[in-house]
């Protein structure tokens, strides 16, 4: 019971934000200079006429809260409207790039579990040399951003050595992987190095903790001492730290998609705004806040499974 | 456990000096332009690549964005002609040199207002239909109807009907003489598409879920958005002559200009056309790229927009042109491939009357800088201390090298320049919207005419009428020569007569020339046959496309 209430109250916040952010996001969009219609320009003039005509056709002459509505009006019955660009239903548009994000997004994210919380727990169980070259090259992780990222590693794995492609998506589960592995790491790295530093410092923390010391001195198996005294208290902040470097992936993802020529929605969505494709851009921002909001409640829910303290009924106050 | 937590620390340690050092160790960009142009300039640049001799299973193209619509009456841009190209046939046809020839039909003109074409024998569609003079006047009537919008509308200016007037044959009636047109059906305005599909598709023609149906040596194959166009050879192509070596071809858009090269030197891309590549000399000494300088139709030119400030008078347009460091330009902007102009349109659009074009090019000035007489030419037009405005987009390199050497032309004859920056997806409003031009002197532009003409480009901005005449700029004398030439039917007297307009426009400078790029083909190193010249954006260019032996 507890449960649906939870999960509706969830659900109504999530149709409110996309209420919300769609008005405010087109709002920023009509308000912003620019033509939609100059993308099929190419920087050239068009004849008026053919312009009248194009602006007719996406009801761009009308005033601004007309075309709010029009569009709203679309959406709530499932049509997300047509690309001013590409002349194609923009759920269509939507739906041939969503998974490629997702993989992105979901490959970097394991990245991150793995190698990031790996580091993280190693690095602060085992102080020395292992720590301390940790601790060198997570800061030097955490400062690379994704664009630099992305070149560097085209240029090594790419050029240099030819063992990942360029460009491109790839067919196929393995050939999708393989395509993916530098875009996944290009994503991944800096968020990589933040969650092995918060992993290390939480869990040297709670090796510092009386609870654990008393353990220690009634001789507990070290494994089972790391596993239910050590790993379960530092797990609230290593959740919190993956969760909100994981929900902004969906965010960086644009920068790598463009990098990696990935035909995602982040790319698209860069592309879409530069243009002033209403459509486009009001879609994707739909996807990509409801996948945050997603994302979000997830972290809460895996927070009431490690903590039994943590009731999904309370609210945040 | 230790163990393994070691090695995976000094991999993930070593993967960050991997990179560090290919950072440090990376192939650095040569900057350097290649030497070129100044006086003496050879101005004949390769037309053709070799044709390949080998087949090839797929390729990938590069084009700088997405391909938006393959509906050809909204074919306006690079990606969209480079494509199109490939799969859609146009009446006429452009040779690589610029000339026009025969394509899908055979042109006459019983009279000065009569044009007549007799459809080729055994012309079939992609499905096997074969081509009426139903889809052909359809085709071209799709330009004008105004519900569609189409972008070449105007070209038809002069045309009283279009109709089928016997089996193989389409009559154009025009109001007045007009010997432009063919230019215009030897391009975009001239692809023919199938009646029956087109009608089929509705408003879905020419986007990715309805596509197109054309008559090319290539069709339309997958098309997903965002992944590319993919068009493959077409094994039943109805002229027999031609046997396209290349399998397929996925066209795909790469924004990233370093993304692109590193696609390049590594074969994830096999091609692409282009002109200021930032990368162009890297390219040039890469082994397994090959770079072909190739006869550009474009013109890189200072728009005068307004003619209500300080640039009104011709002297001040005179002066700042004199003062200009083109060479820096074409050095720094197009690494060395391009021309230094002497008229707005580059040789490569002499598509007819060669010879008169040539000797009236030579008879032009060249272009060299010549302050002094620049800053005489300020002081007696009183102009000195008076400022001008530049639009540019400071986020757009190539823009803010030229608004800065602009801005050091006219400091250095007593003008005061001001620029007026915007961002770079509003840049596009300049040519657009007046509002965006109120308030500026001039902005920048590559532009092109739609066909091998000097008068295709210059027509859209010294006539009272064109499209790209801002300023309002009018010379009677001008506007007479266009106009008689547009109705000459002899090839040489009519570029006399565009020769001559060119001279005066030279003396007005409605616009002033920057540089005339190249049309630079780049391709993998074993890959051959693809047309150089700009004739690509309207003529079959993968035609002997192959690999090399």
């Amino acid at each position: 019971m507890g449960r649906l209430r939870f999960l509706a109250r969830r659900l109504a916040m999530l149709l409110a934000t996309l209420l919300v952010s769609s008005f405010i996001i087109f709002s920023a969009l009509y308000l912003a200079p620019g033509n939609p219609i100059a993308v099929l320009s190419g920087g050239r003039t068009l004849p008026p006429e053919s312009v009248k005509v194009l602006e007719e056709r996406y009801h761009l002459d009308k005033p601004f809260l007309e075309q709010y509505a029009i569009w709203l009006g679309g959406a709530v019955h499932g049509d997300l409207g047509i690309s001013i660009a590409l002349r194609q239903n923009v759920s269509s548009l939507i739906a041939a790039r969503i998974w490629t994000t997702a993989a992105l997004v979901l490959y970097a994210s394991i990245i991150i579990v793995l190698i990031g919380v790996g580091i993280g727990l190693l690095a602060g169980l085992r102080p020395g040399l292992l720590d301390t070259s940790a601790v060198v090259a997570t800061s030097f992780s955490a400062a690379i951003p994704s664009f630099v990222a992305a070149i560097l590693l085209i240029l090594l794995f790419s050029v240099r050595l030819g063992w990942f492609p360029v460009l491109g998506n790839g067919t196929g589960l393995w050939g999708t992987a393989y395509h993916l592995t530098l875009p996944a790491f290009a994503l991944a790295i800096s968020a990589l190095g933040i969650v092995a530093r918060v992993t290390r410092a939480s869990v040297r923390e709670e090796l510092q903790r009386e609870h654990v010391q008393t353990a220690v001195s009634r001789g507990i198996p070290y494994a089972k001492l790391i596993r239910r005294h050590v790993l379960r208290n530092a797990a609230i902040p290593i959740t919190t730290i993956t969760g909100i470097t994981i929900a902004s992936l969906i965010a960086i993802a644009a920068v790598v998609e463009r990098a990696f020529g990935l035909n995602g929605l982040g790319a698209y969505l860069v592309g879409a705004a530069n243009s002033k494709d209403f459509a486009v851009v009001q879609g994707i921002s739909l996807v990509l806040v409801t996948a945050f909001v997603v994302v979000n409640v997830i972290v809460d829910i895996l927070y009431a499974v490690l903590d039994p303290r943590v009731s999904l009924e309370s609210k945040a106050e | 456990m230790r163990g393994l937590g070691e090695r995976r620390a000094a991999l993930a340690l070593g993967l960050a000096f991997g990179l560090f050092a290919a950072a440090c160790s990376g192939r650095s960009v040569d900057d350097s332009a290649t030497p070129s142009g100044g006086a003496g300039q050879s101005i004949d640049l390769a037309t053709t690549t070799p044709a390949g001799t080998q087949p090839v299973d797929s390729i990938v193209w590069s084009v700088y964005r997405e391909t938006n619509s393959l509906d050809p009456i909204y074919a306006f841009d690079y990606p969209e002609n480079t494509v199109l190209s490939v799969l859609c046939e146009t009446l006429l046809h452009q040779e690589p040199d610029g000339s026009i020839t025969s394509g899908l039909a055979d042109l006459t003109y019983p009279n000065d207002t009569t044009m007549v074409f007799t459809l080729k024998p055994g012309i079939t569609f992609w499905d096997g239909k074969p081509m009426t003079p139903d889809d052909v006047a359809y085709s071209l009537e799709r330009n004008t109807d105004p519900k569609l919008g189409g972008f070449y509308g105007a070209t038809f200016d002069f045309v009283r009907s279009i109709k089928a007037t016997g089996p193989n044959e389409v009559t154009i009636e025009l109001k007045q003489p007009d010997y432009w047109l063919a230019g215009e059906l030897a391009s975009t305005p001239g692809w023919i598409v199938e009646k029956a599909f087109t009608e089929a598709a509705g408003a879905d023609f020419g986007s990715a879920a309805g596509g197109i149906m054309c008559s090319g040596s290539y069709k339309l194959g997958t098309w997903k958005t965002g992944e590319g166009v993919q068009v493959v050879a077409n094994e039943a192509y109805w002229n027999r002559d031609v046997k396209p070596l290349v399998g397929s071809i996925l066209f795909k858009g790469t924004p990233d200009e370093a993304a692109l090269t590193s696609a390049l030197q590594t074969g994830d891309v096999n091609g692409l056309y282009s002109f200021s590549l930032s990368t162009l000399n890297q390219l040039r000494q890469d082994p397994n790229v090959s770079v072909t300088d190739g006869a550009g139709w474009n013109s890189d030119a200072f728009i005068v927009s307004s003619f209500d400030g300080a640039l009104g008078d011709v002297r001040v347009r005179q002066a700042l042109s004199l003062a200009l460091d083109r060479q820096g330009i074409i050095d720094t902007i197009y690494k060395g491939a391009a021309l230094m102009p002497k008229a707005l349109s580059p040789p490569g659009t002499w598509g007819y009357g060669r010879e008169v074009f040539q000797s009236a090019w030579d008879a032009l000035p060249d272009m060299t800088p010549n302050i002094e007489q620049a800053k005489q030419l300020i002081q007696a037009a009183g102009a000195a201390g008076k400022t001008i405005t530049l639009g540019m987009s400071s986020e757009l390199n190539n823009l803010a090298v030229e608004a800065g050497a602009y801005q050091a032309a006219g400091e250095a004859i007593g003008l005061k320049v001001k620029l007026k920056s915007v961002s770079a997806a509003n840049y596009i409003n300049f040519f657009i919207d007046a509002k965006a031009r109120s308030g500026i002197d001039g902005f920048f532009t590559t532009n092109y005419g739609d066909y091998a003409d000097p008068a295709a480009l210059l027509g859209t901005l010294v006539l009272p009428t064109g499209s790209q005449n801002y300023s309002g700029y009018s010379n009677p004398q001008v506007t007479k020569l266009m106009n008689e030439a547009r109705a000459t039917a002899d090839d040489n007297e009519r570029a006399q007569k565009v020769a001559d307009a060119q001279a005066i426009i030279m003396q007005d400078l409605p616009w002033i020339p920057n540089a005339l790029p190249n049309s630079e083909i780049i391709t993998s190193a074993n890959l051959t046959g693809a047309t150089a010249s700009f004739a690509y954006m309207f003529a079959p260019w993968a035609n002997d496309l192959g690999g090399k032996s």
